[in-house]
């Protein structure tokens, strides 16, 4: 590791990736990432002279699912690209040193790139007993957490625990965890929220981060807009069914087998931003909606305290919820003045006052 | 004596700290300490009891599937509502993939990267081994990683999404799969075993699973493969001598209304690795003892107890609870599983030393995996179309249940209480709360604690190889251990 004078296309040379394997991997990326047909070659450009810029990962209180999500990412190669990015720093769980040895290697990073690098982090710090829930290397995670956030360029935070606290965070909180961004407030941070985040979103960011050495355009929570713009409702496969009243109303039923609209069943997809069902999950196969299973909204603060995930969004609430998503998002796309319970309502009206028998078969 | 401090681990899923008592290059004692804690069965008391088939998973981002079916299991218990015939094979399906793609993570990520380490750059073997298994930059990774995601493919056809899947129900699952589906699943575990074959093995499934002795396991090592390059460093260093378990072995019995008679495919009981002796579940003789945790109360069944943080208990030193079994300390996890179920291959590894040990945790691990594999392209056979997936049935407001799993490492069990439709009680024992748990009050070290006690550290303390290798051949999930 010469000190951040070795660029990424180097590093990935240096490791056997081929150089039409590198050109395929930033024509990918670049369209995995919605940016225009002459950002491949930008991206080629600027991975073969800029300085490779280091990423740290580490994890916190959690349940390492973001890692493994990420380690899944349906490409292999831009998998492999990315972790030999990431891996020649540091990773908890993957990496080769242990135990005091990796401690060090985390210091000497910190020095070497100071204000250079990028500090990933799964999970979250517990605040109650002084951190005592959590504890990294015999300190408090907190205070690691602190100390390598001084010197990072900007935090990703990973995950609805990094990003809002997530389930260890539901009532009593008993605790204390706490999302990155009420412990660090002095760095720019990223959130990619989500139980865990979709495997290309994470490597989409991680990629759009190291090769422009920017940040992404975030929302005004935080999220980069490239993922999360747009509502697992907005562009789901089930949402015909919603627009002709076409409901599931018990699991594995008639309708749950024609796949019709899993809303009477809990689903969160009307006020949940998120790529699931553009992207989808495990190479692309599937997401929750399509395993018959409604949305519970995971890439969504607080989700986790929100009354019961199969109780239905309804009622007036309906309005607050959606406008204030959509206010705090910054993302108002003009089709949704309209409440989701006034929205289900009308198109149910409509296909009533259309007087056309339900298709049966 | 002097007292050195192994951890932060790498490659273990989650925190761990190891504290060894050396005298003269040797351990006389360890402890193991969890130092991570969120307190899940405390956020779960409260609510609606369906919320924790969402809530419960996510204990754990490598294992949440089960996770989820333990909790769907206590609710089975104290509602009656069982899955169709379908249901359980596409639970199998998806929990059979969960657990494979454990151990080969297991296998290729943590465990074999330590081989690779200077330590051992005087081997004959080192130079091969670390190109091939070397953390991240192994060839092995490139391998492994994507037959692994293909095999998780099948998650997504069955279950959504993956980890924290929620497809799982008491019932069976949300997904009724079509024909298409099911020629996708045959077609991804046609793919799996491929790479299991070619790389892994390097020979059939069928092979594999044929094994019983000893000397079959040489003549596997004579021959080409991922496995066969384990049995010859395994032999090399003496790992069938290392990593001594406690003597009793544990299963909660694996994939039910899969097996023959519609019962498990891996049989429930314990057995006593020291005389042979098999025994029953009985599940009312577990208990878990807080006497060295960081929580309140006093030694009790799970139904009964609590977890409550008490941070200045005094001697306590790790987030686990101890269970004991009878009052005795038990070793989880595919080979305890094995034992369990009468393979002949595991008998065979214990035999000598009347004990569990570092090599047969592997070797058993892998062949389970062969087995598994071969077991799940039965079930897509058996799967029946037209035929429901998810029974409903109406559910109580009031009961307890207990929820039994066999996770790819070991036992797991939540013991749930509800009344009024929610949650009152929740209390769970993960398979590493077993294998790494702390002392009890009678001082009784837990298994991966006993199994430290007399390594030979020498000069190197805390780094170890030896140690390394013990810890990891338990495969640790650390946040399930506290969770």
């Amino acid at each position: 590791m010469s000190a951040g004078m070795e660029t990424f296309y180097e590093v990935i040379r240096r490791q056997g990736i081929t150089r039409r394997s590198f050109t395929k991997f930033c024509s990918l990326t670049a369209a995995s990432l919605g940016l225009g047909a002459g950002a491949a070659t930008e991206m080629a450009q600027a991975l073969e002279t800029k300085p490779r810029i280091p990423v740290i990962w580490m994890h916190g209180l959690e349940c390492t699912c973001c890692s493994e999500s990420f380690i899944r990412s349906a490409h292999p190669l831009v998998k492999d690209v990315v972790l030999s990015m990431i891996s020649l720093d540091y990773d908890d769980t993957i990496m080769a040193a242990a135990g005091h040895q990796a401690d060090a290697i985390l210091q000497e990073t910190r020095q070497k790139y100071k204000g250079q690098y990028i500090l990933a982090v799964e999970g979250n710090p517990p605040l109650n007993e002084d951190g005592m829930f959590c504890i990294d290397g015999g300190r408090p995670f907190v205070e690691k957490l602190k100390e390598m956030a001084e010197d990072a360029m900007a935090i990703i935070a990973w995950g609805a625990c990094a990003s809002w606290g997530c389930v260890q965070a539901a009532k009593p909180n008993p605790t204390q965890a706490t999302p990155i961004d009420k412990v660090i407030k002095n760095k720019p941070i990223i959130k990619v929220p989500g139980c865990p985040p979709i495997a290309e979103v994470m490597t989409g960011v991680v990629t759009f981060v190291t090769t422009f050495g920017r940040l992404p355009d975030l929302d005004r929570q935080g999220r980069p807009k490239m993922f999360y713009s747009q509502r697992i409702h907005d562009k789901c496969y089930r949402r015909p069914h919603f627009d002709a009243g076409q409901f599931v109303e018990e699991w594995d039923d008639e309708g749950a087998r024609k796949g019709y609209c899993l809303y009477k069943m809990g689903c969160k997809g009307p006020t949940t931003y998120n790529a699931c069902s553009t992207v989808r999950w495990n190479g692309g196969v599937s997401f929750p909606i399509q395993s018959g299973h409604g949305c519970i909204g995971c890439s969504e603060d607080n989700f986790w305290d929100k009354g019961s995930f199969y109780d239905r969004l309804t009622g007036i609430n309906q309005f607050g919820i959606e406008a204030n998503a959509d206010k705090v998002g910054g993302t108002v796309a003009g089709v949704v003045a309209a409440g989701v319970a006034a929205h289900a309502a009308v198109t149910a009206i409509k296909r009533v006052a259309s007087k056309k028998p339900e298709q049966v078969g | 004596m002097s007292r050195v401090v192994v951890g932060p681990f790498n490659r273990v899923e989650g925190d761990l700290e190891v504290h060894l008592d050396v005298e003269e290059g040797i351990v006389v004692a360890a402890e193991v300490a969890v130092p991570l804690y969120r307190g899940f069965e405390q956020i779960l008391v409260g609510r609606p009891f369906e919320d924790a088939l969402v809530l419960a998973p996510r204990i754990c981002g490598i294992c949440s599937v089960s996770q989820s079916l333990a909790v769907a299991r206590a609710i089975s218990a104290f509602s009656g509502v069982v899955p169709t015939d379908n249901g359980h094979r596409a639970t199998a399906l998806a929990h059979a993939a969960e657990n494979v793609a454990d151990h080969l993570t297991h296998f290729y990520l943590f465990f074999m990267p330590d081989f690779a380490r200077a330590s051992y750059a005087g081997e004959a073997w080192h130079a091969a081994i670390a190109d091939r298994f070397a953390a991240v930059k192994g060839r092995a990774a490139r391998d492994v990683l994507p037959a692994r995601a293909r095999l998780l493919e099948t998650m997504g056809l069955i279950a959504g999404k993956w980890p924290h899947s929620l497809a799982f129900r008491a019932g069976g699952t949300t997904r009724a799969l079509d024909l298409g589906e099911i020629m996708r699943l045959r077609a991804i575990l046609a793919d799996v075993r491929a790479f299991a074959e070619e790389v892994l093995f390097g020979r059939r499934l069928e092979a594999i699973v044929a094994l019983e002795t000893l000397g079959d396991l040489d003549a596997v090592a004579a021959g080409p493969g991922d496995f066969a390059a384990f049995l010859r460093l395994s032999a090399a260093l003496g790992l069938h001598e290392l990593g001594r378990g406690p003597g009793l072995v544990m299963s909660f019995g694996a994939y039910p209304g899969v097996g023959p008679g519609g019962g498990d495919v891996f049989a429930r009981g314990t057995l006593d690795t020291g005389t042979g002796a098999r025994a029953p579940l009985a599940i009312d003789r577990i208990v878990e003892d807080p006497a060295r945790s960081w929580l309140a109360g006093e030694a009790g069944p799970p139904a009964r107890a609590t977890s409550e943080p008490d941070i200045e208990r005094e001697g306590a030193y790790s987030w686990a609870k101890a269970p004991r079994y009878g009052g005795r300390t038990v070793e989880v996890g595919a080979l305890a599983r094995q034992l369990v179920d009468g393979s002949a291959l595991a008998s065979a590894l214990v035999a000598p030393s009347g004990a569990t040990h570092v090599a047969g945790r592997v070797v058993m691990r892998l062949v389970e995996t062969a087995r598994v594999l071969l077991a799940m392209e039965g079930w897509v056979d058996a799967l029946e179309r037209g035929a429901p997936f998810c029974a409903e049935g109406a559910m109580p407001t009031d009961g307890s249940g207990v929820g039994l799993v066999e996770a790819a490492r070991g036992s797991l069990g939540h013991w749930m209480t509800v009344r009024g439709g929610r949650i009152t009680r929740y209390q769970i024992i993960a398979p590493t709360t077993w294998n790494f748990s702390p002392r009890d009050a009678a001082g009784r070290p837990g298994p991966l604690e006993g199994a430290l006690e007399g390594i030979a550290v020498g000069a190197e303390g805390a780094r170890s190889v030896a140690v390394q290798h013990v810890v990891r051949s338990f495969d640790p999930c650390m946040v399930c251990t506290a969770h």
